[in-house]
């Protein structure tokens, strides 16, 4: 568990300072991490319980930090969540805000610019995602949303904010968990507008990131920084984390370098564009098929996979997304276009983090989450707490590896654990193995006599348990020798400094997506526009005048639309493989249906002369 | 397949066609016999169809042996004209021929595709788009 033993808040804030991220944003982005009070002063706060309508129970301008911490009106059921004031309503705020937000374009000391999409955003994802895409934008409709005109007050409070001077401002907090100093830094933005204007997933009031540092600390209290975590939409795990001394980790002197993805503010390490998907389990029948199908396919038929083929615990249906972290737009931090403000520091922890526990911006009643607000940096939006809150360490994945300074002890310590363990496996197998010989001995004195029989048996039965007994035994004490000899060499390497591979840990890099695909031709970015409602069209054309040769012109026209695509997207051998798979089917089809009785009898054939091979060759050897 | 194209003209009873044309250049086949017109038909059709998957195949052959993807993907697409031709003539008239050719096509997809094949042809480029993309489901 994280607690704040021994660190005062100014060793925090010198700590969080020292170490504080270099974070370069991409063109076009509209909000940058500010501090939350501001915010918060500026909304109301409401209260949803279940079965009844929401109702204000601080309005605007009445709400401080203070009183968010109160969390008035809890009941059971409850949800409390913070709004957004609407722009309307103050005309003249919202106007000024307006007019800032148009100097913007044309003003070079303010960052924000007009993001382009760039070509090949849909050329980059397939018809079936571009379609899933549609459905999904028409299925906002019918589920919880955020309103397009929070966006506009999204702009509008943060436009006020600026205008009363710029200002970027993390919140820090740093705890001691397992050996580690974790230093906290959470990023607040006033609107996540991801799907509003980049063409993302979701939009939500508020938006709290994170990055964390850890450091480990020598005897004479010197800190190092040994790793580093930035946070993506909801992944937890080692693929979180960098080590600080990856050469893939960009730094400026001690600071790590971190690119936020405009809208959605995902961080990660490199800078480019991202295929982010997003992620639904399939029915159960369904996911099992496909199991099936794909483990005979690739590991009965032994056929090509693009990747290693793994079974997967689950099948998920994705709907692609691309996550802009191009980090050609404004940069924050030390020596940077903007430098950071001090700090809203949380060490000791507030009681608007603590005892606020309802979401930091509007509550859609999304079923899916996504367009809900999230909540504070200590809870998830049920109000459970956040693991990166009681356990930062484990959510990095870092739980099982311990600080530079603890390796050789934690080795040291193991290899004794190990050393008693033998020392105790070898008197008992010493014991076990002299009890054997007893028995064996004793079997073959009751062995051939009718009056011994039983004993005989019994003492065999024996024989055969204390012999299960032994091989254990002896198994558990080899696999000690071997894992002490590793661990004493890996002592020996980490003495002589080394260190190992700075990737080890990493299962699934998140990259970006390749320069080529990024630039797809304007042929094929005007195609990946069109070909959805061109599809849509040709098919309603086919079934309107092509009815008696229906089959054939709908499987020709999927065969050509196909075609194209693959051409497009640099897919041809691929495509060539699904067609050839798709006859290979349809031709096993064939062959069932006019040979089924027949294919019957010759796989029994088979399998009978196969028996009789193998019979014969064991009476032949 | 050469082997069924030949089985096939050779079924032909070409004592019953006779040559209409008294020009030396030209050739105009006659026959009363239906049978030999329908016999003579479907070698035909098999000809049309299968003439150009078989050049290809005999092209991949060389291009395996000179340019292993080349080859790869020209086995594969002649695969591909094999089976719609197959494919084409079971709708039409299910002639005996189709079905050993149909089975032999399955075969010979399975093995282009098959790991051992493909290793060889299409050596694997890891490219960064190639890692996992990212799982979102919120904020």
């Amino acid at each position: 568990m994280a607690n704040e033993e021994g660190i005062d808040a100014r060793t925090a804030e010198e700590l969080l300072r020292r170490f504080e991220p270099v974070i370069r944003f991409t063109r076009g982005e509209w909000f940058y991490p500010v501090d939350c009070e501001p915010y918060v002063d500026a909304c109301s706060l409401w209260v949803k319980r279940p079965d009844e309508d929401a109702v204000c129970v601080v309005p605007a301008g009445e709400l401080t930090l203070e009183r968010l911490a109160q969390q008035p009106e809890d009941t059971t059921g409850a949800v409390h969540y913070l709004k957004i004031p609407d722009p309307k309503r103050d005309e003249n705020l919202g106007r000024r805000a307006r007019r800032r937000a148009q100097r913007s374009h044309t003003d070079p000391d303010w960052p924000k610019q007009t993001f382009h999409a760039g070509r090949g955003r849909l050329a980059r994802v397939g018809y079936i995602s571009r379609l899933a895409a549609a459905l999904f934008s028409l299925v906002l409709l019918a589920r919880g949303r955020v309103p397009g005109g929070d966006v506009e007050g999204g702009r509008v409070l943060y436009g006020r904010y600026m205008e009363e001077g710029e200002r970027f401002t993390y919140h820090g907090n740093v705890v001691r968990q397992d050996g580690w100093i974790v230093l906290r830094y959470w990023l607040f933005y006033a609107f996540n507008d991801w799907r509003s204007n980049y063409f993302g997933a979701n939009d939500h009031e508020a938006d709290w990131e994170k990055i964390f540092i850890y450091l480990s600390e020598s005897e004479d209290g010197e800190v190092r920084p040994e790793w580093v975590a930035y946070a993506a939409h909801e992944e937890a795990g080692d693929d979180l984390r960098r080590r600080w001394d990856d050469p893939e980790l960009e730094k400026v002197g001690e600071h790590p370098v971190a690119y936020v993805c405009v809208g959605s503010h995902a961080t990660r390490f490199f800078r480019g564009e991202y295929l982010t998907e997003l992620a639904f389990p399939l029915p159960r029948a369904i996911s099992a098929v496909r199991r099936i199908l794909r483990r005979f396919w690739y590991v009965t038929l032994r056929q090509y996979a693009d990747e290693d083929y793994r079974e997967k615990p689950y099948e998920q249906f994705t709907i692609p997304f691309v996550d802009y972290g191009r980090g050609d737009g404004l940069s924050v931090g030390p020596g940077q276009d903007r430098e950071w403000d001090p700090p809203r520091m949380m060490t000791p922890v507030p009681d608007w983090i603590s005892d606020y526990r309802g979401l930091w911006g509007l509550y859609t009643q999304d079923p899916f989450e996504g367009e809900d607000s999230p909540a504070g940096p200590m809870y998830n939006r049920d109000k459970t707490i956040s693991r990166e809150w009681f356990d930062p360490v484990g959510w990095a994945g870092l739980d099982k590896v311990p600080t530079r300074a603890e390796e050789l002890e934690v080795i040291t310590a193991r290899r004794a654990e190990i050393e008693d363990r033998q020392e105790s496996l070898r008197s008992e197998l010493r014991e076990k193995s002299d009890r054997l010989r007893e028995l064996g001995m004793d079997a073959e004195a009751t062995r051939d006599r009718s009056h011994l029989s039983k004993l005989h048996e019994k003492g065999t039965r024996d024989i055969t348990e204390l012999s299960t007994e032994v091989e254990t035994l002896r198994e558990q004490l080899s696999n000690d020798e071997v894992l002490a000899r590793s661990l004493e060499e890996h002592a020996a390497s980490l003495k002589k400094g080394e260190r190992p591979p700075a990737h080890a840990h990493i299962m699934h890099a998140a990259r970006p997506v390749s320069e080529a695909e990024t630039h797809a031709g304007r042929v094929a970015q005007l195609w990946a526009s069109v070909s959805i409602a061109l599809v849509l069209v040709t098919l309603i054309l086919i079934i309107a005048y092509e009815r008696s040769h229906l089959l054939g012109a709908l499987v020709f026209a999927i065969a050509v639309f196909a075609f194209i695509e693959a051409s497009f997207r640099r897919r041809l051998t691929r495509f060539i493989v699904s067609v050839n798979v798709a006859l290979a089917i349809v031709g096993t089809l064939v062959l069932l249906e006019h040979f089924f009785w027949s294919v019957i009898v010759l796989a029994v054939l088979v399998v009978g002369l196969y028996i009789l091979w193998e019979n014969l060759r064991e009476l032949g050897s | 397949m050469v082997g069924i194209g030949v089985l096939l003209y050779a079924s032909i009873d070409w004592s019953t066609i006779v040559d209409l044309s008294n020009d030396p250049g030209k050739v105009r086949l006659h026959t009363d016999d239906k049978d030999t017109v329908k016999r003579f038909e479907r070698a035909v059709v098999f000809t049309v169809y299968f003439f150009v998957p078989v050049i290809l195949l005999l092209l991949s052959g060389l291009g395996f042996v000179l340019l292993r993807r080349r080859g790869w993907m020209l086995a594969s697409i002649a695969q591909a004209l094999t089976m719609l031709a197959c494919l084409f003539f079971y709708g039409v008239s299910r002639p005996w021929f189709v079905y050993p050719i149909i089975a032999y096509s399955i075969l010979l997809i399975l093995l282009l595709n098959s790991r051992s094949v493909r290793a060889v042809v299409h050596r694997r480029r890891l490219t960064p788009s190639e890692a996992r993309t990212e799982i979102a489901s919120g904020e």
